[in-house]
């Protein structure tokens, strides 16, 4: 934007009018002249018209021309200051310098620390605040940070802030920073408004800006926004992207397989080593080559010996940015998994119920008591209520006429704790005993996820054959069945079920052929409850005969285990972490970070009466193993959780400048003549072109001269 | 008294002693034979029937052959094979254009190109051959029958003294209508700025050719035609449509001049290959100049032919 320092020159503009009115004039007024013919004339014209007229124009125009580049020259233009009528009247600037501080800045090249020559440059700009401007810096990691929410006029504050900036580990959030900065600087009319953005461009940066919608168009145009653009290229930079098991549940003594993902930012292919940690220890080595601009993914077997919260790291030599150089995953190895099965009671001749067989025979093949997965304990309802239900992964309930009424409330104690319950129905089951007390209980303490009717069907005629269909197959109980090879429970046969309503908020994992639900699923608190519509024998269905049953019930289990406490959850830097536990003794939560000391965290009671306590932290800034120690009085429990910066800052790529619209870029290298704070000043006041206007009116000039005396030189010529 | 003065218009008493002691040559076609200067393949005069032509003014009314007359009630001359001396028809363009007279200079290019003629018909008339004269715009506006003898000059002159240029110049026409008249071999000398079509000319000039007629060309031009000395921006008005035309003269000098200079060449290529004499008469130079060189030209080409 042109703006002037001396505007009533431009009245000058007037004497425009002259040469065109001289062109006009001496185009209408030619000399009278006979001639024999005109035909070589006229021929002749034809030939030199274009270039006569061409000619004409051009002299018009240099005329034009020497008389704009004066007058505008007397003007004293400035080029550049957005700020329009504010540019020249000494109005005192408010702004906000945003200093990019994700992880991608972490970057080394060549010796400089881009995040320090960031930091120099907002500080150069703060430098050159004057005693009247304010200004703010924020942070442009994800979420962001204002650091002053007000505009300061405290230039030593300022510079502070900056100097003691941290380098995140997260992404960034650039529209939501950007947004915050606008908001900031907005109201204050009567400044120079703008916001100058210290970045290193990464295309992934400024992906959700572009594309979410005319965010920037939005602004204020009155906000000049500038980008001051730090680095040169995009180095070349390997990364862990991902680390993961390929296994819902890793037991002790068990070998289980770790994936690894390494990602190649650069345009070669690259070796390196990739190295796989085990609470510190190197387990393994290995050399990798990866694509350029690839992605390469091995699998590292290992075997924990121990159970318990452990720390897997993957680990590359350090490169440009160390930061992601290496990768956490806390995995939680297990014990063998207690669950109890609560099969009817014996009958009256002393017979025991063999409704339990084919569960037991599927949760543990071979009845084991070492190396198996699943611990399985068979009892009565009355052999039950001096269990205690915490205990146990799983509580199975199978073909149950009625419960006695104190396990009912501890079972649903135990749902809200956390605990899984699968409710298998059969011919002993009483539905309006069911409805009445495990739905209908008063408090809205309930365990059924579903509402039972009459039974359909005959298993003993077996004269309709139902299967299941709709099954969900993106729970973690069916999601095993999705891959074809891994059998199909739909083939197995129903021949009696109990019509079931499921209530509001329950999921309908299968349904039969006809269309009724079969396997009924919801959330109760920490826990859920699972619902099946028939039989957990082959009384009325064939499917414990099925290969399917077996991967149906460790599936469930495993799916429930996995989403219990923490369980090694990936965190973002930064992103907050909080857990609700059921633990009534539950005295102290102490979080201990990968670096620094332990910290306690605060513990508040949920509210509802069901024992729940909750604690969280925002204490997540460094990537890295973190436990959390949950002290009760009858011991220790450690959960844990890992901070891993996000794979996609690894990526360095530059977008090119000409992609961001609305910013305004301001580049600047280390030695160059003028400083960053000198070209933020110009655009600011803009910058004087009133000398350049100068030497062009003289180029004009001179130029004017030569076209118009170029005929002379030829008449002197022709003459000569 | 006032005849003499115009009559001396014509005839510059200097221009006619500066020439006085050349001699016109005919080329080898002329069949002039008078006096031994002029060869002549034939034996004399009235010596045997051609044909009968109609009757132009200027011919003798001996001529005419009152028994055709009385049958058809038209004029006719009764021509015969052989004629005696060299005859002769000056041919002067008196269009429009050939009224220019450019700042500075003596004559128009008429005065210019009718002094050439009369200079030129004294002296074939004082060598005893006789001397014709055409004048012609868009079109032939008179024609004076050749005749021998001095007493005819004045004729010419008054002729010459009587046109006024005017009009728009078909060469093409003209020429075809002389050919009509002149059934015998003769000397055609043709005054004109040429302001035709250059292909017209040369064509019709060729045919003439083929007829075996000598034919000499005077293309007359004033000097400001052929330097265009204008640097302003100039209204051209064109003399014989009166059409206008505006243009930045020096602008227009190159191309204007380059045209010039193209179309004089092809002139005098294009006429000399057909062995018709070609000569730029430029009215800035002195007639007797201009004649001097035109006889040096003829003298140059008697050689060949005698």
């Amino acid at each position: 934007m042109l703006t002037f320092g001396h505007p009533l020159f431009l009245t000058g503009l007037l004497t425009a009018a002259v040469p065109i009115w001289l062109h006009l004039y001496y185009r209408r007024t030619p000399v009278p002249k006979d001639f024999p013919s005109l035909r070589l004339i006229r021929l002749s014209v034809e030939a030199v018209v274009r270039r006569l007229k061409l000619r004409n124009w051009l002299l018009l125009a240099l005329r034009l021309l020497v008389l704009l580049l004066l007058v505008l020259g007397l003007a004293r233009p400035y080029l550049g200051s957005t700020f329009g009528s504010l540019a020249h009247t000494g109005a005192p600037a408010a702004f906000v310098v945003i200093l990019d501080n994700s992880l991608s800045m972490g970057v080394t090249h060549q010796g400089i620390s881009l995040f320090n020559s960031a930091k120099a440059k907002a500080l150069e700009i703060l430098e050159r605040m004057g005693p009247y401007d304010k200004a703010s810096v924020a942070l442009l990691h994800d979420p962001g940070t204002l650091l002053f929410t007000q505009l300061s006029w405290d230039k030593q504050d300022l510079k502070e802030a900056v100097r003691n900036a941290p380098l995140s580990y997260s992404g960034t959030n650039l529209p939501g920073v950007l947004q915050a900065a606008v908001k900031l600087v907005a109201p204050v009319r009567s400044y120079k408004r703008a916001v100058y953005l210290i970045t290193d461009m990464t295309s992934v940066a400024w992906k959700p800006l572009l594309e979410s919608g005319d965010v920037l168009g939005r602004i204020d145009p009155g906000i000049e926004l500038v980008l001051i653009p730090v680095g040169d290229g995009s180095p070349p930079n390997l990364a862990v992207a991902e680390v993961s098991l390929d296994q819902p549940l890793v037991m002790k003594g068990r070998p289980a397989t770790v994936w690894v993902t390494v990602a190649n930012h650069g345009d070669r292919a690259r070796t390196t080593r990739l190295s796989l940690l085990v609470d510190g220890d190197k387990k393994q080595e290995m050399p990798l080559e990866v694509p350029a601009r690839g992605r390469q993914r091995v699998k590292v077997p290992v075997t924990f010996p121990a159970e318990g919260m452990v720390a897997v790291t993957a680990q590359l030599p350090a490169d440009a940015l160390p930061h992601d150089d290496v990768r956490y995953l806390a995995v939680q190895v297990l014990p063998p998994q207690k669950v109890l099965i609560v099969k009817p009671p014996a009958e009256r001749d002393g017979t025991p119920s063999r409704d339990d067989l084919f569960l037991r025979f599927a949760l543990n093949p071979l009845n084991r008591r070492e190396g198996a997965t699943f611990l399985v304990e068979s009892r009565e309802p009355e052999e039950a209520l001096s269990l205690r239900l915490a205990d146990y992964t799983a509580v199975y309930l199978v073909n149950q006429r009625q419960l006695p009424e104190p396990l009912v409330g501890r079972l649903i104690d135990y749902v809200l704790g956390g605990g899984y319950c699968v409710i298998f129905l059969g011919s002993r089951t009483d539905p309006e005993w069911y409805n009445a007390h495990l739905l209908d209980a008063p408090g809205g303490r309930h365990l059924l996820p579903a509402r039972l009717f009459k039974r359909v069907g005959n298993a003993v005629s077996k004269a309709i054959a139902y299967q299941l269909t709709d099954l969900d197959l993106g729970h973690p109980a069916f999601s095993l069945f999705a891959t074809e090879g891994n059998g199909d429970p739909r083939r197995a046969h129903v021949w009696e079920f109990f019509q079931v309503q499921p209530n509001p908020g329950a999921l309908v994992l299968a349904r039969m052929s006809h269309g009724l639900p079969g396997l009924v699923e919801e959330r109760r608190g920490q826990g859920k409850v699972l619902l099946v519509a028939f039989s957990a024998d082959t009384s009325w269905t064939n499917w414990p005969l099925k290969p399917t049953f077996l991967p149906f019930l460790h599936q469930s289990l495993a799916g429930m285990l996995g989403r219990r406490g923490l369980r090694g959850e990936a965190i973002r830097p930064g992103m907050p972490v909080s857990m609700v536990v059921q633990q009534e003794d539950l005295q102290k939560v102490t979080l201990v970070p990968p670096q620094g000391p332990p910290v306690e965290l605060p513990i508040r009671r949920e509210g509802g009466g069901e024992g729940l306590l909750h604690f969280s932290t925002t204490r997540t800034e460094l990537p890295g193993f973190y436990r959390l120690l949950l002290e009760g009085k009858e011991g220790t429990r450690t959960e844990a959780f890992t901070v891993n910066p996000p794979p996609e800052e690894s990526d360095l790529e530059r977008i090119p400048m000409q992609k961001i619209p609305r910013f305004r870029p301001v580049t600047h290298r280390a030695g160059s003549a003028t400083t960053l704070g000198e070209k933020v000043q110009e655009v600011r006041e803009g910058k004087d072109i009133s000398r350049f206007l100068l030497w062009l009116l003289l180029a004009a000039a001179l130029a004017e001269t030569i076209v118009a005396n170029r005929p002379s030189g030829l008449r002197a010529e022709a003459r000569a | 008294m006032d005849k003499t003065r115009r009559l001396s218009r014509f005839l510059d008493p200097k221009v006619l002693a500066s020439i006085a002691s050349m001699e016109i040559r005919a080329r080898s076609v002329v069949e002039g034979a008078i006096e031994g200067l002029h060869k002549s393949p034939f034996k004399g005069f009235n010596v045997e029937f051609a044909e009968y032509r109609s009757y132009v003014p200027g011919d003798p009314i001996r001529d005419i052959d009152w028994k055709v007359f009385a049958r058809t009630d038209k004029y006719y001359i009764k021509e015969h094979e052989e004629e005696t001396n060299l005859s002769g028809y000056l041919i002067i363009d008196t269009s429009g254009s050939m009224s220019f007279k450019g700042d500075g200079a003596a004559f128009s290019k008429l005065e210019y190109a009718a002094t050439l003629a009369a200079s030129l018909a004294f002296l074939m008339l004082k060598q005893q051959d006789s001397v014709g004269l055409v004048t012609f715009a868009d079109g032939v506006r008179k024609i004076v029958r050749p005749k021998s003898g001095m007493g005819h000059l004045k004729g010419i002159c008054r002729e010459l003294e009587a046109t006024e240029p005017t009009g728009a110049t078909d060469i093409g026409e003209t020429l075809d209508r002389v050919a009509e008249t002149m059934r015998k071999r003769g000397l055609l000398i043709m005054f004109s700025d040429l302001m035709d079509s250059a292909e017209a000319i040369i064509a019709k000039a060729r045919q003439l050719r083929t007829r075996r007629h000598e034919i000499v060309l005077f293309h007359v031009l004033d000097r400001q035609e052929l330097t265009f000395p204008f640097e302003d921006t100039i209204l051209f008005r064109d003399l014989e449509d009166r059409s206008e035309i505006v243009a930045d003269a020096y602008a227009l000098r190159r191309e204007y001049l380059r045209r010039v200079q193209h179309l004089v060449t092809t002139f005098q290529s294009a006429l000399r290959r057909a062995g018709i004499d070609y000569l730029l008469a430029d009215t800035s130079r002195p007639i007797e100049a201009s004649l001097r060189q035109f006889f040096t030209r003829r003298m140059a080409g008697g050689i060949r032919v005698a």
